[in-house]
């Protein structure tokens, strides 16, 4: 990592309200309250974001909340309860040991990523849905192995 | 020492002079515009060129000992068994630059920009590359013993056959890089990225990979004897043939692996067998635990309604089409990549995999009460996800696509 590379700090104990518009990477080891605008935004565990965001990359480890717009979102700690994302490409990864604990705690929250996927077969299934020869139908036993 | 002026020698090259073999031996030339010139076999032992312009510039089997480059640039320059033992070259602009064979031991690349750059063959021991840009570059069989890689950006760098022992590699991106045939014993690679990176045969036997990712890497037959792995990322890794004999496994990050010895993803481990896998205590890592479900692909349920007891593991690579299914607690559920879950849902507190596609029907939320969601590359999950009283776990992997809402159970938890 270069200590070089020119950012925007909002440090611990510092409180930001309003709207934030940067050139320069953000990294927020304070809080954000409203809307924010960089090429990428970095949010520290001991950081929290809330508004509406446009960045190209996120990576927060801290506490988000709002409408969140990326290109690519690195997510762990905590995100809060009526949180929209849209990425073009979200990770989210278990903790170890084997996935036992949490990285991520989800409140209500809605995950637009990636392109929108469709289910290729699908023309045919929604008249399915509407078939009522089907609609009975019993449960089928799994096939044997 | 050289007496020629700085002035003179920007004459010469500017009017075309070759000053091949030249002595300018702590030569002041700071600065300097020097691009295109001919340099082979110069001497510039101990010389400045501090932010000269190099480009271009053929120094083959010149001497640069000791030379000051900083921030020079040597774009696309022709260092070819040059000898910058000991050169300063922070920040220096070496990108596309041919260094094959060059001595490069103890010279200091801080910073350096080396993207695309060919260093075959290149002798890099206990040089220094904190931070410099590698992307794409060729270091296949270069020695860079005790090199320090800190924080260096290498992804699709190539490593092949390169001697990296007790080289420190530590926050460096190499994702997507090739280390096949790579030797690389006591690395220290704390937090270093190797995402898909290839390591085929390589020797990482005493290495420090703690808090590092390999998700997606190929480690078949890879030596990891006494290798110390805590908190490493292994999701998704090839595993075929590891060697990890008392190596120190802390808590390693596996939902899954793939355990086919071809390399072509016909076995995939998840759990216990996924540690066995990568453990060797188990001979037949590829064989289904007892209480598993497998639908085949090619298969197609409507209108079902499955339960699977707790424990079981129920493998899904058909299309289901408006099923309910009901998981007991620690099922694990795996959607294949070849499998469709269209207008279905699953409830219960197993452990849902999606690596193929799942649509939620009319009647939402499709999963309710899951302990663990993962969506791995390539997956799709549309729907709505319902935690249990115990918060859900989620794990989504870049490449997955999806709509879905997260909800929070219905039994009055809340968290703010």
């Amino acid at each position: 990592m270069s200590d070089m590379e020119k950012k925007t700090l909002v440090e611990e104990g510092t409180e930001f309200k309003g709207s934030l518009t940067s050139k320069c990477p953000v990294e927020v080891r304070g809080r954000i309250d409203g809307d924010l605008n960089a090429p990428s935004l970095h949010v520290s565990t001991s950081g929290a974001v809330s508004g509406k965001v446009y960045v190209g990359q996120l990576v927060s480890q801290g506490e988000i909340a709002g409408e969140f717009d990326a290109d690519s979102i690195q997510l762990s700690g905590t995100v809060k309860d009526n949180t929209v994302i849209r990425a073009k490409t979200l990770e989210v990864r278990l903790t170890p040991p084997s996935g036992n604990k949490m990285q991520v705690i989800f409140g209500e929250v809605a995950l637009d990523v990636g392109d929108a996927p469709r289910d290729a077969a699908s023309a045919g299934g929604k008249k399915k849905k509407t078939d009522e020869k089907e609609k009975d139908g019993k449960s089928v036993p799994p096939p044997g192995e | 020492m050289a007496e020629v002026s700085k002035e003179e020698i920007e004459r010469k090259v500017a009017a075309g002079e070759k000053l091949d073999r030249a002595d300018l031996r702590g030569a002041q030339l700071g600065g300097a515009k020097l691009a295109g010139a001919s340099l082979r076999r110069c001497d510039f032992e101990g010389a400045n060129l501090e932010s000269a312009n190099l480009q271009k510039v053929v120094l083959k089997n010149a001497s640069l000992r000791e030379a000051y480059l900083a921030g020079a640039d040597l774009r696309d320059a022709n260092l070819d068994g040059a000898d910058l033992e000991g050169a300063n070259l922070q920040k220096a602009n070496l990108a596309g630059a041919n260094l094959g064979r060059a001595n490069l031991e103890g010279a200091d690349l801080t910073g350096a920009n080396l993207r695309t750059a060919k260093l075959a063959h290149a002798q890099l021991d206990s040089a220094n590359l904190g931070g410099a840009d590698l992307t794409a570059a060729d270091l296949s069989r270069c020695d860079l013993v005790e090199c320090y890689l800190g924080g260096v950006k290498a992804s699709k760098a190539n490593f092949s056959g390169a001697n990296l022992e007790e080289a420190n590699l530590e926050e460096g991106d190499f994702a997507d890089a090739s280390f096949d045939d790579a030797q690389l014993p006591s690395i220290g690679a704390t937090a270093a990225s190797f995402a898909r990176a290839n390591f085929l045969k390589a020797d990482l036997s005493n290495a420090n990979l703690v808090r590092a990712n390999f998700g997606g890497a190929d480690l078949r037959k890879a030596n990891l004897e006494r290798a110390k792995l805590d908190q490493t990322v292994l999701t998704g890794a090839r595993i075929a043939g590891i060697q990890t004999k008392d190596a120190a496994l802390g808590a390693i990050v596996m939902d899954w692996a793939d355990v086919s010895p071809d390399d072509d993803g016909s076995k995939r481990a998840q759990g216990e067998a996924a540690m066995a896998a990568l453990t060797g205590k188990t001979a037949d890592v590829g064989a289904r635990p007892k209480n598993v479900r497998y639908f085949g692909a090619g298969d197609v349920l409507r209108f079902a309604a499955l339960e699977f007891d707790a424990g079981a593991s129920v493998e899904i690579e058909s299309r289901f089409e408006q099923c309910s299914i009901a998981i007991g607690e620690g099922t694990e559920l795996i959607v294949g990549s070849e499998g469709v879950l269209a207008g279905c849902s699953i409830k219960g507190g197993g452990h849902i995999t999606i690596h193929g596609q799942f649509f939620e029907g009319d009647k939402g939320p499709g999963i309710v009460g899951p302990r663990r969601v993962v969506v791995t590359t390539g997956g799709v999950l549309v729907g709505s996800v319902a935690q249990g009283d115990d918060p859900t776990m989620f794990g989504f992997e870049p490449g997955s696509r999806l709509r879905m809402k997260i909800t929070r159970s219905t039994n009055g938890r809340r968290s703010e």
